[in-house]
């Protein structure tokens, strides 16, 4: 919630830099963060667990479960972060603290540049649990490095592809459960080409739909390195579909965000 | 006379006895290819890459074309399970036309995938199924040393000392709020 006080007592301040404050606290102070947190971690450590006392996964097996842990960090995390940033707007209008918002000397565009920054802070925390499960799952193949900064790169791409998205959707949904519903769906919509049979995608419009698919060609170019070993500019045309994705909707939510009004909380 | 028959039978059976050789081997005519490797021995460790050199000699008075070299590798000890794909994600060439005399050379580049001896060698087949049989190369003996990639001991800390942490942050934040 970001209070009407926490904005209007600091003029002096950059009006996205006291959102993103205040979204911060009210993301981590409160726990809601850790709680988000929390059963990540639990998984991450199953993963973990399951192949570190799994004696007979051969060598090409384990970098398969570092790419498989990336694969779920990214996917989580992302998963996190659309939660976070479809609650940012259709939620403090639920609250009724929506207007007291709007109120404040801050303009649409840096509420939505602060909820934004905020909700991508999920996303970074989800990361830096991951760092240590990759790094011993990936130390003794020597792929640690690699896998770390392709997870954070890729991963970075579609949290910014996806928070916007949240918000979009946020910013027009009249309850939070319409913009959580649509925003779960449409994260849905673009995971569940990932899950196809290997048969299934092959032939040319096959190979277009995965590269157009920001999901499933940021994954697939995550695999490209931790599992077949490529160099980073062996595929990078991969990465063209999560970039453009991230500056669109990141372009579309701040000009959508003008248009924010206050409607009408559901009674 | 008893005799004088019985040797012109012998005579006959060893008559028949070589066309059938003859023929035989008419059918299946000696190979005008041969395939070796280079290095012989390959010893390396589990994760590395190695390289095979296979050399494919047309001894042959014509040029050889339509041929494919296949490179399988399998497992001297029935407890290691191979699956060569593993080993190497470019297993099948489709080769040139080689002239009489001529040879060319395929590089094979291997991943240990696995620890244990191993056996790598080349096969060669024309793409024309009724063309004859494959040519096979000498097998590459690979040894794999083992290494320890995952200390399976470590896991347990970090499995369960992370979402510990998260667990111990949270509580604390929940009491101090609730103060």
């Amino acid at each position: 919630v970001t209070t009407v006080d926490a904005v209007a007592r600091r003029p002096a301040e950059v009006g996205w830099v006291v959102v993103l404050g205040q979204e911060l606290r009210d993301l981590w102070w409160t726990g809601r963060a850790l709680l988000f947190l929390l059963p990540f971690s639990v998984l991450l450590s199953v993963i973990a667990y399951l192949t570190a006392t799994n004696q007979a996964l051969n060598y090409l097996e384990q970098r398969e479960t570092v790419n498989l842990t990336l694969q779920v960090a990214v996917g989580v995390g992302a998963l996190l972060t659309l939660v976070a940033a479809a609650d940012a707007v259709s939620g403090e209008r639920e609250r009724g603290t929506l207007e007291g918002l709007l109120l404040t000397p801050v303009s649409r565009t840096e509420i939505v540049v602060g909820k934004l920054l905020g909700s991508l802070s999920l996303w970074l925390a989800s990361f830096a649990i991951t760092i240590p499960y990759v790094w011993f799952l990936g130390r003794g193949i020597g792929i640690t490095g690699d896998a770390i900064t392709t997870g954070l790169v890729v991963g970075t791409c579609l949290a910014l592809f996806l928070a916007p998205l949240g918000i979009l959707v946020s910013t027009f949904a009249h309850s939070n459960r319409v913009s959580l519903s649509v925003s779960l769906l449409a994260l849905l919509a673009v995971f569940a080409p990932t899950q196809l049979p290997a048969s299934a995608l092959k032939g040319g419009a096959s190979d277009l739909l995965l590269r157009i698919n920001p999901i499933t060609a940021g994954l697939h170019y995550v695999g490209t390195i931790v599992v077949d070993g490529h160099a980073w500019t062996d595929d990078l045309s991969w990465l063209v579909a999560p970039v453009l994705a991230a500056v669109l909707f990141v372009v579309v939510a701040i000009l959508g965000g003008r248009h924010l009004r206050l409607g009408e909380a559901p009674g | 006379m008893r005799s004088r028959g019985t040797a012109a039978a012998a005579a006959v059976a060893a008559f028949a006895a070589l066309l059938v050789c003859a023929s035989a081997a008419a059918a299946r005519p000696a190979s005008v290819l041969s395939v070796s490797v280079d290095p012989a021995r390959v010893a390396t460790t589990l994760g590395r890459t190695s390289t095979v050199r296979s050399t494919i000699t047309n001894h042959g008075a014509a040029t050889t074309e339509g041929l494919i070299a296949h490179l399988n590798v399998l497992g001297y000890d029935s407890g290691v399970y191979v699956d060569p794909e593993d080993w190497s994600s470019h297993r099948t060439r489709y080769l040139g036309p080689i002239p009489p005399g001529g040879s060319t050379t395929v590089i094979w580049r291997i991943e240990a995938v696995n620890a244990g001896r191993f056996a790598v060698y080349v096969a060669v087949l024309p793409r024309r199924p009724a063309a004859g049989a494959p040519t096979t190369g000498p097998a590459v003996e690979l040894s794999v040393a083992k290494r320890t990639t995952i200390d399976s001991a470590g896991i347990l800390p970090l499995a369960l000392g992370i979402p510990a942490l998260l667990g111990v942050l949270l509580l604390g934040l929940r009491l101090h709020r609730g103060r």
